[in-house]
């Protein structure tokens, strides 16, 4: 059965219309359901805030592609023909490459991100959960997991971190190791703070003080974070108890200038002290960085760097693609190995010539036979495989499980050429 | 009992490979065999020394093929040590070729068991000895530390880095290997130079005689001294530690190698 994907992306949709189509978990039993009741047995949905894709596995997806426009427009309450203009749909051999290529972030807006891996399983678990995949979609999403599994190690595709926020905990990382039990500093309460200190916080850093110009705004993002609000006045004294320092005031000027790091840094009996500047203009004197066991990164150090990581991914992802075109290539093979089509012909040309060749010997032993005999005798013995073997095959046509076809494909003696060919052999 | 020294070369050989290997292809397994065979080297290495030691019937350090071989012995092992608290396989890559090499020289010197000169019959010869090497090794490895924290230092102070770099361990744990080995380094040192002192007062008359091997243990004892005084007090690190961690070595390096080959004086075994 053929394997095929439809929906859409951030590259087909723009973003009111993927929010639009975003299926929540909560609403994925449901949707499932309604699709298998239309005959799309095998599917799974992956919806993420770049993408809604489903998964399906049926005899005719041209076919399904109604079926999902008049469910998907119901459910959605969206026109029909609007789908239309932002979807696509992938069959085969496209549809699993653009899996492997979905789940190792190839296909992501940020190239080489990792959480959509994390998505994919979650999507696939969520389906075997409602029972909604099959032999099919589980073969292909267990390969899709290795396929990924090997882009991961073979290459750097998603190795170096590329958001500012990830690239100031990787330097984080470069200097104290790792972040448990470090303390920051936070100054200034700005929305650019509130994502970098999460990112922080999920890096395991220890104690988090906020402190800002408005002692109230201080508080208040202290409690969102659970993090120690301190009065701007306490700035040097901070300055000595902590590790690092995430700033970004509205300030004109400097508030951190070489004279008072200078002065801080002694007070550290020089304990490395790390600074993150991500306001414009900035908030930390750019000469702070040549003092000893100090370093300072600006907003733009940060974007630099992510973008150098940003063309080492681009340089990496064309390793991953020529391992995904392998990799399709390989599963291709084995898929085809499953078709029942040129199974059920290899059956006909088996018992065909079985049938010729024992016929053949017959008639070489009684040369008397004649002509109207032997016509009879060739209608009789074709009828007589024909009757046996029908069974068989409209068995592998109505129900064409791996498991039966394996079973087949045994009792014809269809294994392998290698086999068959020793076999006849034998027989010969 | 040759053979045994054979052996463990060839391990340590083994080793060198896998470390040489790991440093282009960054796979764990890789390093693990690296390990393992390091761990067997040092192991062989260490029953084939406690072999000599009982056919010559002395500490087996009296000569530059037993120094060499003692001094490798006390590498692989200082650093097998370190490795069950950090995770420092990258200095591998280093270390494990450099001991290489250095056990290497050492077997190629002759390395017949000779009959102990006079001078040298003591029960200070292994005290004096093994603190002194045990010292050196240490100090030898914080060496390759305090390069690796150098060049780290540099790519963040620089906002420049070289893909190596992402495998060095952090700065926070170079400095405080860094400061471990000053720690376990400088007594050890400490001792191995007033044993010699003691040494030397039974066996030639005079605690001190400003012989060059003397002059220049005492320099690099001033060196590390410096160091630790002003990393308590002033709080000296990063790179300043390193720095003077890279002084300390060349100075004991031209203690250990440069007074046999350039000086001369009382110590000089060849």
């Amino acid at each position: 059965m053929p394997v095929a994907v439809f929906g859409l992306n951030h590259n087909t949709a723009p973003i009111e219309i993927r929010e639009k189509l975003f299926v929540s978990e909560d609403a994925i039993p449901h949707l499932t359901r309604e699709l298998k009741e239309k005959g799309i047995d095998e599917n799974i949905v992956l919806s993420t805030c770049n993408r809604t894709e489903f998964y399906f596995s049926c005899e005719n997806p041209e076919a399904a592609l109604d079926k999902f426009h008049q469910t998907l427009s119901k459910y959605f309450h969206i026109q029909g023909g609007w789908l239309k203009k932002y979807t696509y749909l992938l069959t085969n051999e496209n549809a699993y490459r653009h899996l492997f290529l979905v789940a190792s972030g190839l296909d992501s807006m940020v190239v080489g991100e990792p959480q959509i891996l994390g998505q994919v399983k979650d999507a696939y678990r969520f389906a075997t959960d409602c029972n909604t995949t099959g032999f099919f979609l589980d073969k292909v999403f267990h390969k899709t997991f290795n396929v990924a599994k090997r882009i991961r190690s073979e290459t750097k595709v998603g190795y170096n971190p590329v958001s500012i926020s990830g690239m100031a905990i990787e330097l984080a990382k470069k200097i104290f190791g790792e972040l448990q039990g470090k303390k920051i500093l936070v100054i200034g309460v700005g929305e650019m703070c509130e994502i970098a200190i999460k990112y922080f916080k999920k890096d395991g850093v220890g104690d988090i003080y906020i402190t800002n110009r408005t002692f109230q705004n201080a508080q208040k993002l202290a409690d969102e974070i659970a993090g120690v609000p301190y009065p701007f006045g306490d700035l040097q004294d901070l300055l000595v108890r902590i590790d690092m320092v995430l700033s970004s005031t509205g300030s004109e000027k400097p508030i951190i200038d070489k004279e008072l790091v200078s002065f801080v840094m002694k007070k550290r009996k020089q304990k490395p002290l790390f600074f993150i500047d991500i306001a414009v203009p900035r908030d930390v004197e750019p000469s702070v960085n040549d003092i000893e066991n100090v370093y300072l990164y600006d907003i733009d150090d940060l974007k630099e760097l992510s973008q150098k990581h940003l063309s080492d991914r681009l340089a990496e992802s064309e390793k991953a693609r020529a391992i995904v075109d392998e990799e399709v290539e390989k599963f291709a093979v084995w898929l085809k190995q499953l078709d029942k089509g040129p199974l059920i012909s290899n059956i006909y040309e088996r018992v065909e010539e079985i049938r010729s060749r024992e016929l053949k010997r017959i008639l070489q032993k009684h040369q008397d036979i004649d002509d109207e005999t032997v016509r009879s005798m060739e209608m009789l013995t074709k009828s007589i495989v024909n009757k046996l073997v029908h069974p068989h095959v409209a068995m592998i046509k109505e129900n064409g499980s791996p498991i039966i076809i394996e079973l087949m494909k045994k009792l014809f003696n269809l294994e392998d050429e290698d086999e068959k060919d020793v076999d006849d052999r034998h027989e010969g | 009992m040759f053979i045994l020294f054979l052996i463990a070369l060839g391990l340590y050989l083994i080793s060198t490979i896998f470390y040489l290997v790991f440093l282009v292809i960054d796979r764990k397994n890789i390093e693990i065999i690296g390990h393992f065979s390091l761990l067997a080297g040092f192991i062989v290495h260490f029953l084939a020394t406690c072999f000599r030691y009982f056919q010559a019937g002395y500490t087996p350090i009296t000569n530059l093929h037993e120094s060499l071989s003692f001094l490798s012995l006390c590498i692989a092992g200082f650093f097998l040590f370190l490795k069950r608290t950090y995770k420092i396989s990258i200095l591998g890559s280093i270390i494990v070729p450099l001991l290489s090499l250095m056990f290497i020289w050492a077997l190629s010197l002759p390395n017949d068991i000779k009959p102990l000169a006079p001078i040298l019959q003591s029960y200070w010869l292994p005290i004096h000895t093994i603190f002194a090497f045990v010292g050196n090794s240490i100090f030898f490895v914080s060496f390759f530390v305090s390069v690796l924290y150098l060049f780290l230092e540099r790519g963040i102070k620089r906002k420049r880095f070289s893909p190596i770099s992402s495998r060095f361990p952090s700065l926070e744990v170079l400095d405080s290997i860094n400061y471990r080995c000053m720690s376990y380094g400088f007594p050890f040192l400490t001792i191995g130079i007033i044993t010699g002192s003691l040494w030397a007062g039974i066996a030639w008359g005079s605690y001190w005689s400003w012989d060059p091997k003397e002059t220049w243990s005492l320099i690099t004892w001033i060196v590390y001294a410096i160091l630790i005084h002003n990393r308590l007090a002033i709080g000296w690190r990063g790179r300043k530690t390193a720095y003077m961690m890279i002084v300390g070595f060349f100075s004991i390096l031209f203690t250990f190698l440069g007074i046999n080959f350039v000086i001369g004086g009382l110590h000089s075994y060849l």
